[in-house]
């Protein structure tokens, strides 16, 4: 068996999906990716595939599929609407 | 005793609405740069906007802190780039709650000349809107809300 190494992530909810998952934080272990972190979201908050999003990893935006490491911060985050 | 200095960068971001007293003292801190000869201001204020039958009181901001200010230094450093005649840029920016008719937003661009500072600050406020990570929603009388941009897919 092929043994994989997994990872503790952070996760932050910002703006309305604050209010959809009901949490800012949440910790998440034994990820093995980004598609596994996002199987692991949508599968506890289905609502979240009728928002839009972008996507930040320890405060850097990010292109779809980042490369993720342990203890890594990753943010979601809906159109921007300051001023 | 060692005296350690930090040299950190001041937050944009500040709690509640922005005051008279920090408005002023920004103002009243201009001359002491006798070398500016234009300084733009822009400031944003709460719209008490009516949707429906229902009048927005107060708009609650909330943040990204870390990602805010790392965007706010690239905004900084790409006016300063394009503007060559500008000197000195301010943001500040509300998290929290600001009511009706309270400043959440406040633009400060020094130049030598107007032309420059007008411009620079023009841009840096349609940067804030496109780059900051902050986001509101409007609070109503009635105690509902409504998320402004949430763009449900």
């Amino acid at each position: 068996m092929v043994k994989r190494k997994f990872m503790e992530i952070r996760v932050l909810f910002f703006g309305v999906l604050a209010e959809v998952t009901q949490t800012m934080f949440k910790h998440y272990r034994d990820i093995a990716s980004f598609n596994d972190l996002m199987y692991r979201i949508r599968d506890e908050f289905p609502e979240i595939i009728h928002y839009n999003y972008r996507i930040a990893v320890n405060s850097e935006m990010v292109n779809e599929d980042p490369q993720l490491k342990n203890l890594d911060e990753v943010a979601f985050m809906p159109p921007f609407a300051g001023g | 005793m060692i005296i350690k200095e930090i040299n950190m960068t001041e937050s944009i971001l500040t709690e509640g609405p922005i005051t008279r007293n920090t408005i002023s003292s920004r103002l009243g801190a201009l001359s002491e740069n006798k070398n500016l000869g234009g300084h733009s201001v822009f400031i944003g204020q709460v719209r008490n906007d009516v949707k429906g039958l229902k009048r927005v009181m107060a708009i609650e901001y909330s943040a990204y802190p870390e990602l805010a200010n790392r965007e706010a230094e690239k905004i900084r450093q790409e006016i300063l780039n394009e503007f060559t005649d500008v000197k000195e840029l301010n943001i500040i920016h509300s998290t929290g709650r600001v009511m009706a008719g309270e400043v959440s937003l406040f633009v400060l661009v020094s130049g030598g000349h107007r032309q420059q500072a007008i411009a620079a600050c023009a841009k840096t406020v349609e940067l804030i809107k496109e780059k900051l990570p902050v986001w509101k929603k409007e609070l109503f009388e009635d105690n509902t809300h409504e998320w402004i941009n949430e763009n449900p897919a």
